[in-house]
């Protein structure tokens, strides 16, 4: 069981504006799973890059339980990285492939067969290791490229969007496999992703990376109860953004006057409500508004409506929004419990 | 028109070229080098040009240092084709430049080559008279002999010069298109910067790398310019044997002339075969 922690990790490439890395500061749980979350280009395979070794950080340092690993190259880090593509050697079967790290450490053949085997069966690829790598699936080949890491035992485990790859079938397997080797490992491992999604199924914390730096780190709940601004709460799909002031309980905004939850902060700040907990119906802080749009997204149906020139978006169930037409005056509640004050900048 | 008669079309061309030229003159080869020529009133068709080649005395002397030099070539350009290519991936400064310096020969023609190399390294060329200048030598016959000497080594030289780019530039797509992941991989997995290159870019690069070193083998087995030129007088390639023998301003000297050039080109394919076989077993394996 390892701690990973990153402290400052800086890190610019020649020619590129910015840096693709700004001053990161993380702790990765001991035998914790978290998804480093972030849209493209914000800087999360290169962070996974400096964590392996295969690029060194302009500054900062990179720890494991406490001591720096970032004077030591790859080979020596205890740390392993999955790529997004599964990238088996060509020339080698799929046992040998999985027995790799094993036979760079000069482990006697025996022990390396023994173990390689015992590993595919875990992925669930018995019998499949007399085979070249492109006579298997992609599913199969990522299968075999998580072993191909694990079988090492390593003290961290870093996967690049290991499901991007794979078919939106395969995708839920995959996902299972890994959250059950993982548990079974207690390998503190760190899984790059860009689906939000992806990232709320899969990990127990998440990280969200924006433009280089972290935005918020926490349990998965938290990014839809309580993010920490309106970039993060945008990432997750927040919608509804109402800028206001905050006095004695009240929250007072264009809508008029809103009723917060206790311990709600005071002062200038932009509220925020989930659209799947706006009620399309009277309750606690009533508004009334006017039905714009009602569009089936399948298993939900979006209701876009404005209120005091407020744009607000809705999600209810297809069943619930087939006595909505537009163009008719609604009344909606925003329960109290459900709202969240961010700051305002 | 039906798919099978569209296709034969398309092919036309081609096949006229590969039947008209190549198998016509390949044909023709075959049956003078049987002795088979009715303009000169040979009609019975024998093995005795073959015989007459392959007892002369100098011949496996000659199909001797065809080997070294089609071996010797072909390893050291490879080995530094390698290197080449290993550091264009990369970038550097100048890398632009470097690059350009290396293929710029290949738009030389080899003979053209082979008279520079004269100019330059043979014992009345530019570099021994630097040398006497400089009081490095005495004399023109105290530089080595780097042309017309037993070890082919102006050849050799050549060729290296000629077809380092060519491997090079073969090898250097091979490796942008492997990309630098697979070796990334193998350093997370436990490989030191050595391991990786030798358990997996190295695999990786070889198919490549033997293609490449193959015909360069077969082209400087088979050429005949460019020993003619820098070439020692005797032993002299096969290549350059058989071009003598075909220009001979007598006629009956043909057929071992045919005879030869059937000769250097199976035993060109035979090691060729030989080569592809163990390329695919390696692979296999």
């Amino acid at each position: 069981m390892t701690t990973l922690a990153l402290h400052g990790l800086r890190k610019s490439y020649p020619g590129a504006g910015q840096a693709a890395v700004h001053g990161l500061d993380l702790t990765v749980a001991s035998g914790s799973l978290t998804a480093l979350l972030g849209p493209s280009g914000c800087g999360k395979t290169t962070t996974m890059k400096l964590i392996a070794g295969l690029l060194t950080p302009d500054t900062g340092e990179v720890t494991l339980d406490g001591s720096p690993i970032t004077p030591l190259p790859p080979e020596r880090r205890g740390v392993a990285m999955v790529f997004q593509n599964p990238l088996l050697f060509p020339h080698l079967t799929v046992a040998q492939n999985v027995g790799f790290g094993l036979r760079m450490r000069h482990l006697p053949p025996a022990e390396i067969a023994a173990r390689a085997q015992d590993m595919l069966a875990r992925v669930r690829l018995d019998g499949l290791g007399d085979r070249r790598p492109s006579a298997l699936s992609g599913g199969q080949q990522q299968r075999a490229a998580l072993a191909r890491a694990l079988v090492l035992q390593p003290r961290v485990l870093l996967l690049d969007e290991p499901l991007s790859s794979l078919d939106p079938g395969l995708r839920d397997e995959m996902r299972a496999l890994i959250r059950t080797l993982q548990q079974e490992t207690g390998i503190t491992t760190v899984v790059v992703t860009h689906d939000q999604s992806e990232a709320v199924a899969l990990a127990d914390r998440i990280a969200l990376m924006l433009d280089g730096r972290l935005a918020q780190h926490g349990p998965p709940q938290d990014f839809y109860r309580r993010p920490a601004s309106q970039a993060v709460a945008r990432f997750f799909g927040g919608t509804n953004f109402l800028p206001g002031r905050s006095e004695s309980g009240q929250f007072h905004a264009a809508l008029g006057a809103l009723t917060l939850p206790p311990g709600a902060p005071e002062g200038a700040h932009v509220l925020t409500i989930r659209s799947e907990a706006l009620r399309l119906r009277p309750g606690p802080n009533p508004v009334s508004a006017r039905i714009d749009a009602v569009t089936f997204l399948g298993t939900q149906t979006r209701v876009t409506l404005t209120a005091q020139g407020v744009t607000l978006q809705a999600l209810t169930t297809p069943d619930e929004a087939t006595s909505l037409s537009v163009g008719a005056e609604v009344t909606v509640s925003l329960p109290p419990e459900a709202l969240w004050l961010l700051p305002v900048a | 028109m039906t798919d099978r008669s569209r296709i034969a079309l398309m092919l036309a061309p081609a096949l006229l070229v590969l039947g008209g030229l190549f198998l016509t003159g390949l044909g023709l080869t075959l049956l003078r080098s049987f002795r088979y020529m009715p303009a000169l009133g040979l009609t019975e068709p024998d093995l005795a040009a073959y015989t007459a080649v392959l007892t002369a005395p100098g011949f496996l002397r000659s199909l001797g240092l065809s080997l070294w030099i089609a071996t010797a070539s072909t390893a050291i350009a490879a080995l530094l084709a390698m290197a080449a290519a290993l550091l264009l991936r990369q970038s550097f400064p100048g890398r632009a430049l470097v690059s350009f310096l290396i293929q710029l020969n290949l738009t030389v023609p080899h003979i053209v080559g082979a008279i520079g190399m004269l100019y330059l390294v043979s014992q009345s060329g530019s570099f021994a008279r630097l040398a006497k200048a400089a009081g490095l030598i005495a004399g023109p016959q105290d530089f080595p002999a780097l042309t017309q000497d037993p070890w082919a080594i102006g050849i050799i030289l050549l060729y290296v010069w000629k077809e380092l780019p060519f491997i090079t530039l073969i090898l250097l797509a091979n490796l942008q298109a492997l990309g630098e992941d697979h070796e990334a991989t193998a350093r997370t997995l436990g490989a030191t910067r050595w391991q990786a290159f030798a358990h997996v870019l190295l695999p990786l690069m070889l198919p490549g790398l033997m293609a490449a070193s193959a015909l360069v083998f077969a082209f400087a087995f088979g050429a005949y310019e460019v020993p003619l030129i820098l070439g020692a007088h005797a032993p002299k390639a096969l290549p350059v044997l058989a071009w003598q023998a075909a220009n001979d301003t007598d006629l009956a000297a043909r057929p071992e002339a045919m005879a030869m050039a059937v000769l250097i080109a199976g035993i060109g394919l035979v090691l060729l075969a030989l080569y592809a076989r163990a390329a695919r077993s390696r692979h296999v394996d």
